[in-house]
């Protein structure tokens, strides 16, 4: 845990960061209105006794108060998806609207590519890219159990996917997942600056493919789950580079508080813009970690 | 097999909508307007349904949702494509009650009388569509995926059915 303190500079409350991570994260998940209306499924869960409280940012978003929320009914026929609260956001920030073209470019598990193609009600096109192949069946196992029917398969690797323009690209980047810690214990100790700045080379080619891979006037969100700056702010900066192709665009969903993206690291300066860019921690909205960018190519 | 047929197999071909609802109305009764929206495709021995848009030129591992295996006679659908589609269904559809639907989404076989022809047929629990089963000669065989199945703790008294 005490890998924690390297951003015990950045992180408000340090001391109630540092505590949360010890308590597990509550059960959650989206309601798939692809299969179900919200009403119905709320109904079901009271007919069945099963306790629950709506997010209160989202009103699609669940906690489940239930051991092992994967067994209910509703979850085996695709009414619900288990879900963590905060991996609900960049799909929201991204906006897909019904008819676009969507290029979700590290897309297995599929819990953001059922949420945009949930947003886009089974309309327009969502390309799925996931270049592992035992990552591909998770993929599409939720896709059929959701009902989706607006989503292709591919597997290229990310940083060389030969063909666009999209409306919107999705990159929720692979990362070191220390905003997992409660989720997973033990994340943390796996992770370091090294290995950070190992994974930062990966997204920076990751993020730089999607931008152009995107239609001037398109949107791409970059997100990870963690809260290392080598991988957030510092690949936004180096993907965007000095040209003014690209500005980002400030994340803000209402009900949920974010930090804003650091501006300094290390003694270093780095582009204000990056104050856009959201950090989402686990002691501010009881949830886990994240970080969002909302970036328009001009 | 030799590289060209295995190049063949991984091809995604175009088919004709007609072709498709016609299938699904012969044997289920779902009107053709069930697949307004959607068009299909053939790979293998698999046919597939997705929105109906133009697909950029890209090398697929799949195209949206996998409805029927045309592996044996007769043709037979996926849990998934009768959970979006079955509801239209007019005949060959059963409906069980809470026992009966344990078992299937276990997995399991049972008897069940019925009017049902031989062959692939919608369960239906309390309005939903649960999947296929394969009936024949009063006996009901789930066809459910295995990793959708429910677990044996379905039979405990907090049985989510």
């Amino acid at each position: 845990m005490d890998y924690l303190d390297r951003y015990r500079e950045i992180v408000p409350d340090y001391v109630a960061f540092q505590a949360i991570q010890c308590q597990p994260l509550y059960n959650s998940a989206r309601i798939n209105t692809l299969k179900i209306t919200r009403e119905k499924l709320l109904e079901r869960l009271e007919e069945e006794g099963v306790l629950f409280q709506s997010f209160h940012w989202y009103p699609l978003g669940l906690k489940l108060d239930i051991e092992s929320p994967g067994k209910l009914l509703e979850n085996l026929l695709g009414y619900i998806h288990i879900q963590e609260e905060l991996s609900m956001v960049p799909p929201l920030v991204l906006g897909p609207e019904p008819g676009e073209s969507i290029l979700d470019l590290c897309a297995s598990p599929g819990s953001k590519t059922t949420e945009i193609s949930q947003m886009m009600e089974n309309r327009g096109l969502v390309i799925a890219n996931e270049p592992s192949l035992a990552r591909v069946a998770p993929l599409r196992s939720n896709c059929e159990r959701l009902g989706v029917l607006n989503v292709a398969v591919t597997r290229y690797d990310g940083r060389n996917f030969p063909r666009g323009p999209f409306d919107r690209v999705l990159v929720d980047a692979p990362c070191s997942s220390e905003g997992r810690e409660r989720r997973g214990p033990g994340v943390l100790s796996r992770c370091s600056p090294e290995r950070s700045l190992d994974l930062q080379v990966l997204q920076i080619d990751l993020l730089k493919n999607a931008l152009r891979l995107t239609k001037p006037g398109g949107v791409v969100v970059y997100s990870t789950c963690t809260y290392a700056p080598e991988e957030n702010e510092l690949v936004v900066q180096a993907a965007l580079g000095e040209a003014d192709e690209f500005r980002l665009e400030k994340v803000c969903i209402p009900g949920l508080l974010e930090c804003p993206g650091i501006t300094e690291w290390n003694g270093k300066r780095l582009s204000d813009e990056l104050s856009c860019t959201a950090r989402y921690y686990p002691h501010i909205n009881d949830t886990g970690g994240f970080y969002v960018a909302k970036i328009i190519k001009n | 097999m030799s590289p060209r047929s295995s190049r063949i197999r991984n091809i995604f071909e175009p088919l004709e909508k007609s072709l498709i609802a016609k299938l699904w109305q012969d044997r289920f009764g779902i009107p053709g307007p069930a697949f307004a929206g959607c068009k299909f495709f053939r790979k293998a021995r698999s046919i597939w349904a997705i929105s109906d848009v133009d697909l950029p030129r890209l090398s697929y591992e799949t195209i949206g949702m996998r409805i029927m295996s045309c592996k044996d006679r007769p043709w037979k659908p996926t849990t998934s494509a009768l959970q979006i589609f079955g509801r239209y269904a007019t005949k060959n559809l059963l409906h069980l009650n809470r026992e009966e639907a344990v078992i299937f989404l276990e997995g399991g076989s049972q008897g069940i009388e019925s009017d049902c022809e031989i062959g692939y047929v919608v369960v239906f629990y309390r309005g939903d569509v649960l999947g296929c089963g394969l009936y024949s000669h009063g006996k009901l065989v789930s066809q459910i995926p295995k990793e959708r199945r429910m677990a044996s703790i379905a039979r405990s008294e907090d049985c989510p059915v």
